[in-house]
This record gives C-alpha cells, structure tokens and sequence, in this order.
C-alpha cells in the first residue's frame, strides 16, 4: 500500500467519524449538569425522619416515591411546598412522597411544618451526603423514582402543576386516571 | 463611537486579511518579491486594526460604554479596573477579539523574522495565516460581532463571571492559553507553505521547529496555570479533572510534544518525515476543536462559554482544513518518503518513534474520552461520561512510559549500538531508579505498586538526563583547559536546544513525580464545627475561632478563621472564604493553601450557619503539588535556553543557504 493511499485512509477513518459525532451534538446545553444516578437503580439509603424513625429510600418497594430536596431558606421551596402536599393528599395509595433537608436545621424545619402541616415525612442529612449522592446543586430539586427503585428523573428548580403531573403521570403504572 | 470604530477596524481587518492572502498566494506562484512585500504590509494592517480594536475594546469596558454589546454582557460599574481589563477575554465575542489581536502580534513577529529570506516559501505561509486570520476577523465581523450597538442601553451590567474575577492568576491564564493557541497557527502555516511549494529543505524546517517552541511554550505554562488556578479557586482539592475544556488544551499540547520530538530525527536521519508534518498540522487542527469545544455549546463544562451559532462555523473550518491539510499530505507523500531506515530497535530513533507513537496512543485516548459521551448520545441517545476513572486509568501507564521513553532515548546511541554500549549508559540510571523505588518503599510501606513504577521511572529518568548534562560539560573540559563556569556557559550556549530539551525534560519529570506522589499520600477529612473545637488531620491541628463578613463592591465575602498548629508550633491564621457574587447564586470559595516545605496544607470553607455558630470545612495535605507549580520557572528556562537566537551572521547563513 503506497503512503499516499495509508494517508488518505487513516485520514478519512479519523476526520469523517469525528466531524460527524462533532455535528451530532449540536443544541447541547454546555452547563447542564448530567444526573448519573438517571436510569440507574438507587442504592440503599438510610436517614432518619424528623420524627426519629429510619427511612428507606432505595431498593424495591411497592409503590413509586418522589424525593422533594428542599430547607426553609428557599422562598422558591415553599412556593412547591403547597403543590406537593396537595400532590401527597391526593395520590396517597399510589406515590410515597419525601422531603429531604437540604443545609438547614431540623428545629428551623419542623417549626415550619407546625405552622404549615405536612403530608409525608422530612428526612435529615447531615453533612448533605444525600444530596451529594443525588447530586444535588441547589433547592429545590425533585427526584422521581419507580416502584423498582430505579431513578426515573430530576427536576431542578420548581415544580409547577403542569411539569409535577407529566411526571407523576410517568412514574405510576397505567398514569394517574 | 466605541461601537462604530470597532466595527470599522474590524471590517479594516477582514479586507486586509483577505487582500493580504490573494496578494501573498499570488507572490508565492509567480516568485514575486513585490507582492511578498504587498503581503507582509498587508499583514501588519491586518495587525494594527485588530490590536487597536481590543483596545477599543479595552477603553469601552473601562469607561462602561454600556452603548457595546460585549460590554451590557460582561461590564459592571461594580467592577475592579483589573477585572474590567480581564473582562475582555470572559466571554465568547471578546474571546475571539483578543484571539485575532494575538494573531496579529505573530504574524508581524513571523513577517519580520523572515523578512528577507526564504523568498520561495514565506509568502505561501504569509497567504495561509492571512487566510487563517480573515476567518477570524470574518467571525468577528458577523456572528461573534462584539461590537453591536445595544438599544436601549442599560444602566449596568452583570460583571464578567465570577470564577474570572476570584483569583489574579485568571488574568495570566487565559492570554498564556491563547498565546499557546494561536501561536500553533504559524508551524501551521509554515508546514502547510513546504507542502503547497512541494519542496521539504531541511533550512525551510528550521523556522518550523523555533515557531512550534514559542506556542508549545505558552501551551504548556498556560495549563499548568489553569491547573494552579481550579487548585487555589474550585476548593476541591484537585487541580485537573479531564474537563472536556481542559482536554482541549492537552491535546494540541500532545501533538506539537510529538512533532518536537519527531523533528529531532527527521533532521538527523532523513526518516518520519510523516510523522513531523502530521504532528504540527495536528496540533494546530486540535486547537481548532478546542476552541469548537469551548465556544460551541457542544461540551459539558464549567468551562464552556454559552450556547452560540458559531459551532457550526468553526466546525465546519475544521472540517474544511482537516480535509484540505489531508488532500495536501497525500498529494505530496512522494516528498515524505524516509530517506533511510530504522537499523536497530536499539537506536535512539527507535526510542523516538516508539515516544511518537505513545503521544499519538495517548491524544487519542484523551480524544475518545472527551467525545465519549457524544458517541453514546449519537448511539444510544443517552449521554455517558466516562469520567476521571477512564483517564486517570487510562493516563497512568501511558505517563509512565512516557517518562521511561524520556529517560532511555538520551542513553541510546544512534544507528546500530552494540548491546554492551546500551547495558553500559543504562546501568547506572536503572540502578538509582531502582533505588530511588526502594527509597519510597522504605519511607513509606503502604506506597501503591504504581507509585513506586511511577517514582522508580522518574527517578531513572532524572538521573539519564543530569548524567546527559553533566556528559555534555565533561567532553567539553576534555578538549578545553578552562575553568568549570565558563564550560558550563559555553556548553549551554552550543548546546542550546539539547541543554533547554533536557531542563524541560526536568521539569515534566518533576511534575509526573508530583501527580503520582500526591495521587497516593493525599490526606483529606471534613469536619463541622462550632467556635472553639478543634480537629485533626495528620500532624496538624485544626482550631475554629470564628466567622466573618467582608463587603466589596461586587462580591460579599464569609471568612472561617482557623488557627492552625504542627505539633505544639503555631502556624498561624488560615482563612478560607466563600465569595457571594451578585451575579451569581453559588458561591465561589477561595481554599487557603500554605506551601510548606514539599507540600500543601489546604483548607476550604464548605459551609455555615449564621453568625458562624457552625461551619463545614474540608481540610487536605497534600504532598508534592508545589512542584508542578515549581516546574513553572523550569520550563520557562528549558524554553529560554532552547530558543535563545544565535549570532545573526550564523542564523541568516543558515537561511540563506537553505533558500
């Protein structure tokens, strides 16, 4: 095989693949976060409640569960706060509902709770090594998880009603009609 | 009017480029010393008008001309004057102003150091970097355009990013980058001009290899920088992390490594004349990729400027030059044909030609790393990093090798070595290597099998290249009665590239010795405290005193004052901070790092409660990592050396001749 031939062979087999898988990412967002837990199963995760009971939040269980990361400093997180807590009232036997505590006291929370009730338990994480596990970036953030405990999808910033039914829709089996 | 000169000088700029290029293609096929000469003047126009732009520029970002568009995106009121100067390279469009300015600075250094020599050639590279630089000045003009008239103009702006504006080195990192950059544009061109002539003198390579040094120079200061930078700024105690950005700047820097190396034995030899000429337009096609990464929106990266419509622009000039570079290769292989060949696996030209092929390994395995996860999107259409995992396996025994390569071709001799002469220049290295392992061991039982591969290598290659040095100024005493100074001087003086090849060569041993020794004897806890309490972490004791808040124009700074013992001494107030910024909602931290002795003590504020009642903090030893910032004056001298000009009458003799 002459040089002229190697040249234009190995050319093409480096440019042409590379130019097309260049082109193939166009519309990317360059600062979106990718989500590794995403299409993965959640490993076992331990915490204890506000209550002081230890919650499960990985491994297989009987209904889907949402992962609501959240502290009493995000004015953002109490806006959510109403909607989920409908959400929770509403699909009691179907979806189990979580609140995470993102970098705030568990005294700051549960005087909050108090004065605004809640529907579903609030987890601790010291250290936020939860939220890291998640990776979590910043409040509020919803993590959707099937019954098989894989993890479905992770909403950053706030849920609106439109955006929390698509998704509720996704994670029950047969949607929520 | 800031906004209406800077257009005029940039339109300037596109005609001259583009005037310059035909006017120089022309010269170069009809041998005519007029329009070489209308070329270069068209390249110093080109020159004027675009540095007079970035200064345009400059005067706009300083007087908060809000009327510009780049200065509404990057300016603030709020600013430092230094941070409104470095805002000219914080975003897209004045990225690639400052691009074309520093392109300018190199053509006029490249047009006067050739003025008269080499007629044959120079304006063929003349035309290629004049095409190069209108492409730049076109992007300018149109879709990068920072320059356009803002209506209505507002009141303020938003500052430059943050990660810009928390450490001083931002401001030498970005230009230094740049300089690496842009600079890998003249080998192009000089490379790209023999194979347009079709002739490949040895006279017309010179200016290549001297052209390649000064950007690969830059290249490499420029990511130790940015290393030096994400270490004092990111707060996580790492200063690499296979950022697809970041590999952007690693690979041109593996290439024109590669054509370093390589050149040595085309030059000598006559052979891998292939390999030379693929490796310089490489690197220059690899800068062009890593500017699509950064500015095309295709990237994840902390490092990515936004989403623009440029992507496909600069894709489609990498896709252009990649095919046109390889059509050229093909069309002159006759030339590239070696003159001779490999007679020993022995030689030293087989070590050069294994060390060319572990770069080509090692650019590749960084570039499939890097586009991995636009495979497994265009594939599977989810998108799959790889992640540091890959990299720092896959760098590992390639870094290695490397470094062995590095020490084992100075000892072989070229052409046909006998075995004995090899075991003879390789005995003692091997035996202080070994050593140097069993050192470690000693010191430290619970090193890992690599790191001692690791240390053991850079320890043999350490001593290969003091013994090469040392070697050099012993044949010079041998045939000159003069004092050991002046062997010295006159030795390097030449011995000039050899004797700057090898003190670089220093200075990436120390920095692989320093990666392989942190990576292993790192230290690290994380602790929360409340004022008072104390923790530990090796010898050192941590006290948390107390928090407090700094206002500044544009940040709000929360300071954790920690009093740090070693052993019963004091060493003083640490104090990591954490930067609010009104452009920004995550705060930027700012690790205190004191250097002592052979490493860090680091100490990053991570979080805290009001009225500092508590913080989180993270605190790392990390041994070793000031020497790949030490490495820095080395490189510089290595590269001083080596491209230190010669007497004039033996330079233009040299041109002369080879023209």
């Amino acid at each position: 095989m002459s040089l002229r031939t190697v040249i234009l062979l190995v050319g093409s087999a480096i440019i042409v693949p590379l130019i097309m898988i260049l082109a193939s990412g166009f519309g990317n967002d360059p600062h979106a976060i990718p989500f590794v837990l995403q299409g993965k199963k959640l490993p076992p995760l331990e915490l204890l409640s506000l209550d002081g009971q230890k919650i499960s939040l990985g491994g297989k269980r009987t209904k889907p569960i949402v992962v609501n990361f959240w502290s009493t400093w995000c004015e953002p997180c109490k806006a959510e706060h109403i909607l989920l807590q409908e959400a929770a009232r509403n699909l009691n036997n179907k979806v189990e509902f979580y609140g995470v505590i993102y970098q705030d006291t568990p005294e700051k929370t549960r005087e909050y709770l108090q004065q605004k009730g809640s529907e579903y338990p609030h987890l601790i994480d010291p250290n936020s090594s939860v939220a890291m596990d998640f990776g979590i970036t910043g409040v509020p953030e919803t993590v959707f998880i099937s019954a098989e405990g894989v993890v479905l999808h992770k909403h950053l910033g706030v849920l609106t009603p439109p955006i929390l039914f698509k998704q509720l829709s996704e994670l029950v089996p047969g949607g929520l009609n | 009017m800031h906004a209406t000169t800077g257009n005029t000088l940039i339109l300037s700029s596109v005609a001259l480029a583009l005037a310059g290029a035909i006017l120089s293609f022309s010269a170069g096929r009809h041998n005519s010393p007029t329009g070489t000469k209308w070329g270069r003047w068209c390249a110093y126009g080109y020159a004027a008008t675009m540095v007079l732009a970035n200064l345009v520029m400059v005067r706009a970002l300083l007087v908060d001309d809000f009327s510009v568009s780049y200065v509404a995106q990057v300016g603030s009121r709020s600013v430092p004057t230094w941070v409104s100067v470095v805002s000219l390279w914080s975003s897209l469009e004045g990225s690639i102003l400052f691009w074309g300015a520093i392109l300018g600075f190199y053509m006029v250094g490249f047009c006067k150091q050739l003025e008269n020599r080499y007629p044959k050639f120079v304006p063929y590279a003349n035309g290629v970097l004049l095409l190069n630089a209108a492409f730049f000045a076109i992007v300018i003009a149109g879709p990068a355009n920072p320059f356009q008239i803002m209506d209505p103009i507002p009141l303020d702006g938003p500052g430059p990013n943050p990660l810009l504006q928390n450490h001083i080195l931002m401001v030498v990192h970005p230009p230094l980058l740049y300089l690496g950059y842009v600079g890998m544009s003249v080998p192009f061109s000089i490379a790209i001009a023999a194979l347009l002539r079709g002739e490949l003198t040895s006279g017309w390579l010179k200016p290549l290899r001297y052209w390649t040094m000064i950007p690969w120079t830059f290249l490499t200061l420029g990511i130790i920088v940015g290393a030096w930078w994400a270490y004092e700024v990111l707060g996580w105690g790492g200063y690499w992390a296979w950022d697809p950005v970041e590999n952007a700047s690693f690979l041109p820097w593996l290439a024109a490594t590669g054509y370093l190396h390589s050149t040595v034995v085309q030059e000598r030899k006559g052979i891998l004349k292939v390999w030379t000429l693929t490796s310089v337009i490489c690197a220059f096609l690899l800068t062009i990729l890593g500017t699509f990464m950064t500015r095309s929106g295709v990237f994840n990266s902390v490092h990515s400027f936004t989403q623009s419509s440029i992507g496909p622009i600069f894709l489609g000039f990498l896709a252009t030059t990649a095919i046109f570079s390889m059509a050229l290769l093909a069309m002159r292989s006759h030339l590239l044909e070696d003159e001779g060949t490999i007679e020993s696996p022995l030689s030293r030209e087989s070590a050069f030609l294994l060390n060319n092929l572990i770069f080509v390994v090692f650019t590749f395995t960084v570039l499939i790393g890097t586009v991995y996860p636009l495979i497994t999107e265009a594939i599977k259409g989810v998108k799959l990093s790889v992640g540091e995992p890959y990299f720092n396996q896959m760098a590992t025994p390639i870094g290695i090798l490397m470094v062995f390569l590095m020490g084992i071709g100075p000892v072989l001799p070229w052409g046909r070595p006998s075995s004995k002469d090899v075991i003879r220049g390789l005995l003692m290295p091997a035996s202080i290597g070994l050593l140097g392992a069993i050192m470690t061991i000693l010191l430290e039982p619970s090193t890992s099998t690599t790191t001692l591969l690791a240390l053991g290598v850079c320890t043999f290659a350490a001593t290969v290249t003091a013994q090469e040095l040392i070697n050099l100024v012993r044949s010079r005493r041998a045939r000159h009665l003069e004092p050991l100074h002046t062997s010295i001087q006159k030795t390097f003086a030449s011995h000039r590239r050899k004797v700057g090849g090898y003190i670089v060569h220093f200075a990436i041993i120390a920095i692989v010795a320093a990666i392989a020794g942190n990576k292993t004897w790192k230290e690290s806890v994380e602790a929360s405290l409340t004022p008072g309490k104390d923790f530990q972490l090796g010898e050192y004791t941590f006290i948390y005193k107390e928090t407090v808040g700094e206002s500044h124009p544009e940040k709000f700074s929360i300071l954790a004052s920690f009093e740090v013992f070693h052993q019963d001494s004091t060493l003083g107030a640490m104090q990591p901070k954490l930067n609010y910024y009104r452009s920004q909602r995550e705060p930027i931290g700012t690790p205190h790092v004191r250097t002592i002795g052979n490493q860090d003590i680091y100490l990053s504020l991570l979080a805290f409660e009001e009225q500092g009642r508590r913080v989180v903090v993270k605190a790392y030893i990390m041994p070793m990592v000031p020497w790949i910032w030490w490495s820095l004056p080395i490189i510089m001298l290595g590269s001083l050396i080596s491209l230190w000009p010669r007497r004039k009458s033996n330079a233009l003799h040299t041109g002369v001749v080879a023209t």
